[in-house]
């Protein structure tokens, strides 16, 4: 065992004396570290960076079934070309920022408005079992979230058709309708997430001194005014930091989701680079160009996520790093 | 001020209702899938399939559904992969956790910048499907465990969790000549077991509820996840799931729809059976989540 070093290294000396001896040293002092950190090391490069490094490969090749990476042949931005000449990619790009733009646009507000309306209740206990109850389908898989929308929604025995025939009405056949997908596709979404949504608000809200609504009060201020007044100026900063996140999210649609909810008759409103991708890319084969759409699809969203962070910054103060 | 506490009362009252409606609509769902899986296929028809109540329960559904092996085969993956799963996250969670939290190693910042970016950035399906393939994982159980063995955000949380223990815990127990090990294992692992639960808990949830991960790296069928067959029999593309044939073959007393929500309660009963824990864990998890940056 080395000398245990007493104390205070975790200040390095300023101006200790032949700086590359005392950095070798300490890099050997640490090397149980390093050891330790091998195997998430080695996960990350296996896992994280070598698919990274073969997706900025693959998308410039023409992969072929039964060919190696490195045997099949260059083709410049050919995958590229094909990406953005194909008229059913271009309306699968269409289809995706219009679909996560309805998620933002519909699933935004209505977590805050329940985050607020669970911060001003006044019974403790109850809001505490509110809370759990909202919180629960979040932690629903997907697959069992189509289940219950099919218990819903199905045109034969669904609830909500039932319902309709009851009231006189015809029945509808929610899941081969055009119309219909979007509705039901981001209702389900917002009813999955609209609790989980709150906590961040929720975590916002507790931060606000309560002297400020008492203040509030004795000026005569009514609930709606001080929701104006304290609240919503209070949770400001979250409210845009979430929106700034929500928006790198611009090319991811759920693809998880719609390759459970869709089928051929709402293809073409309901098909999104994801489940193009799986569909197209990995059971047909087409790795390649797949890997192009998956890239452009990343890098997208990396730089719309930069250029949130940096707004969120300038506008909050607060970025997610 | 007569007013205005009237005011108050009524504000109180339309926001109880509100939220009242949102908790009883995340709720009804769940009873009224419960209510058709205990449903005889007698009274579905004779209803119209418009039954929230059953009135004469049956379990039929369910001990056809126990009495599938490929359901129960695919119970006991599940349950695999979320034991193994988790067990191996935390593990390298943990550690590396550990080990980044050490401000006075040389390369640290190397290290938070390697996991940072893959937040960021990533390969994409395709390019994970051919690495998951070109290290021989295509069809193995652990093709469900390897891929996703560190979350980078979790690690994170974790890191800083260790960086906010007290120096003076860690620096006596240097000063005893503790090694990294022994201080990972006897001091930091018990402080940040809380954080570390939590953790794990979202990790177990997430494990039990994947089946695009099956979907794309087994073709073979006896490996696959609970939420896989599940999938298969509900999903519109696949109503000829042979699974559900062969579990309806015989049977006049339930109908397919009975059936169907049978398979997803009993998808739905393990995340019930975890969620008081998660309850007590995750407002903890997503504050230190949320409060950091």
């Amino acid at each position: 065992m080395a000398q245990p070093v007493p104390a205070a290294p975790s200040v390095p000396a300023p101006g200790a004396p032949a700086a590359e001896v005392t950095l070798w040293r300490r890099i050997v002092r640490h090397r149980m570290l390093y050891l330790m950190f091998l195997p998430v090391a080695v996960y990350y490069i296996v896992f994280r960076y070598w698919p990274i490094g073969l997706a900025w490969i693959v998308a410039f090749k023409d992969l072929k079934l039964g060919m190696g990476v490195f045997d099949s042949a260059w083709v410049g931005l050919d995958n590229f070309r094909v990406m953005f000449e194909d008229p059913e990619i271009v309306n699968v790009l269409r289809n995706t920022v219009e679909i996560s733009l309805l998620r933002i646009v519909v699933g935004f507000f209505p977590p805050i408005i329940l985050a607020i309306m669970f911060h001003d209740l006044s019974s403790g206990r109850l809001k505490k079992w509110l809370q759990s109850a909202v919180y629960i389908p979040h932690f629903f898989s997907w697959v069992i979230i189509f289940g219950i929308v099919f218990a819903f929604f199905s045109t034969g025995t669904g609830f909500v058709n039932n319902v309709l025939e009851a009231m006189g009405l015809s029945r509808i056949e929610f899941f081969l309708s055009e119309g219909w997908f979007r509705p039901i596709l981001i209702g389900s979404a917002l009813w999955k997430e609209i609790g989980w949504s709150t906590i961040i608000y929720l975590a916002a809200l507790s931060t606000i001194d309560a002297q400020l609504y008492e203040a509030a009060k004795i000026d005569g201020a009514g609930p709606l005014r001080r929701i104006f007044a304290v609240t919503l100026p209070g949770i400001l900063s979250v409210v845009t930091f979430v929106l700034c996140l929500s928006l790198g999210n611009i090319l991811f649609a759920g693809g998880e989701q719609i390759l459970l909810f869709y089928n051929k008759a709402v293809l073409d409103t309901a098909d999104v680079i994801e489940t193009w991708v799986y569909r197209e890319g990995l059971s047909r084969l087409q790795f390649s160009v797949g890997t192009a759409v998956g890239l452009f699809q990343s890098l997208i969203g990396m730089v719309v996520i930069l250029a949130g962070n940096t707004l969120a910054k300038r506008y909050t103060g607060r970025g997610i790093w | 001020m007569k007013s205005n506490s009237a005011g108050e009362r009524a504000y109180q009252i339309v926001i109880h209702l509100i939220v009242l409606l949102v908790a009883a609509s995340a709720v009804f769902p769940l009873l009224y899938v419960i209510g058709m899986s205990l449903t005889t296929k007698s009274e579905m028809i004779a209803r119209d399939y418009f039954v929230i109540v059953p009135h004469a329960p049956t379990l039929e559904a369910y001990k056809r559904i126990m009495s599938s092996s490929v359901i129960w085969h695919s119970f006991v993956v599940s349950v695999l992969r979320s034991t193994v799963g988790p067990l191996l996250t935390l593990t390298l969670t943990a550690i590396g956790a550990y080990v980044l939290a050490q401000r006075t190693l040389p390369g640290r910042g190397i290290f938070l910048l390697f996991i940072l970016a893959t937040i960021l950035f990533n390969g994409g399906l395709i390019p994970t499907y051919l690495v998951v393939k070109q290290t021989g994982l295509i069809d193995s159980f652990w093709s469900m465990i390897l891929p996703i063995m560190v979350d980078s955000f979790g690690l994170l949380v974790i890191k800083i969790f260790i960086e906010n223990l007290p120096d003076g815990l860690t620096e006596s127990a240097r000063i005893d000549g503790a090694g990294d090990w022994s201080m990972l294992w006897r001091i930091v692992l018990p402080l940040a077991a809380p954080a570390l639960a939590a953790i794990g808990l979202f990790n177990l949830v997430a494990h039990w509820n994947s089946w695009f991960d099956a979907l794309l790296y087994l073709n073979d069928k006896s490996m696959y996840p609970l939420q896989m067959v599940l999938k298969n029999m509900l999903t519109i593309d696949s109503v000829s799931g042979d699974s559900m044939n062969a579990m309806l073959k015989t049977s006049q007393s339930i109908s397919t729809e009975t059936l169907k929500m049978a398979a997803v309660v009993v998808g739905i009963i393990p995340v019930l059976c975890v969620y008081p824990f998660l309850q007590k864990h995750f407002a903890k998890g997503m504050y230190m989540g949320s409060v950091k940056g």
